[in-house]
């Protein structure tokens, strides 16, 4: 009965966790589109995940303006072969 | 938990979407070579700015908001956003940052970084399209 205790205990603060997170990265989203960041949800929880893994904010955004120039250049280059 | 690597990669695939690769493969450019070459641009572009801060001395001027918390960042971007006469969108930024959970509350491990990055990245995008 004790065991069964802990692990309702462990999965309800799992949800609960869950649901903090759920809602942190709502406001942030909302947070990135009001400054107009460019970042959708799925690059955003992506670079959540870099910045726990240790990722300097100020690189990361680095990267980030980088890989934009790359894609728009490849994607003035299609056009422009069109 | 996935490794660095990954999520740098997970982000070039970010960056390869709305490119038509059936033309493309036809001029003899494949997904996967764009993808390598974005990635070697994507590490190109953090480890300079990882050796640029590393070769920053104690002669290098200190940049008066360096040690600002992101919060007050922000705070400082709706107060910009009064004066420039967007007074709407800086309720609603200040709305949001009021409903942003500080600390463990969150959920995240790094909230301060993850704001840090957002106003690195602040008008990086291009505007919205206006409706009419």
């Amino acid at each position: 009965a004790l065991a069964n205790h802990r692990f309702i205990t462990m999965a309800s603060a799992a949800n609960a966790n869950l649901n903090a997170v759920r809602e942190t990265m709502d406001v942030l989203l909302e947070i990135s589109r009001l400054l107009n960041t460019g970042l959708d949800m799925e690059s955003l929880s992506i670079c959540v995940r870099l910045c726990e893994q240790g990722i300097n904010p100020e690189a990361l955004s680095a990267v980030i303006k980088e890989l934009r120039r790359a894609s728009e250049s490849f994607k003035a280059s299609e056009n422009c072969t069109n | 938990s996935s490794s660095i690597t990954d999520l740098l990669s997970a982000l070039c695939d970010c960056s390869l979407s709305g490119v038509s690769w059936k033309r493309r493969a036809l001029g003899g450019t494949s997904k996967e070579s764009f993808h390598r070459t974005l990635k070697k641009r994507a590490y190109g572009a953090l480890l300079s700015k990882i050796f640029q801060d590393g070769s920053k001395g104690s002669a290098s001027r200190p940049n008066a908001t360096a040690n600002t918390p992101a919060r007050n960042k922000v705070i400082m971007m709706c107060f910009d956003l009064r004066v420039a006469g967007c007074c709407e969108e800086a309720e609603k930024l200040e709305e949001q940052l009021e409903r942003l959970p500080e600390g463990a509350s969150s959920g995240l491990k790094e909230l301060e970084a993850v704001l840090e990055l957002l106003v690195f990245l602040a008008g990086s995008a291009p505007p919205p399209p206006t409706s009419f």
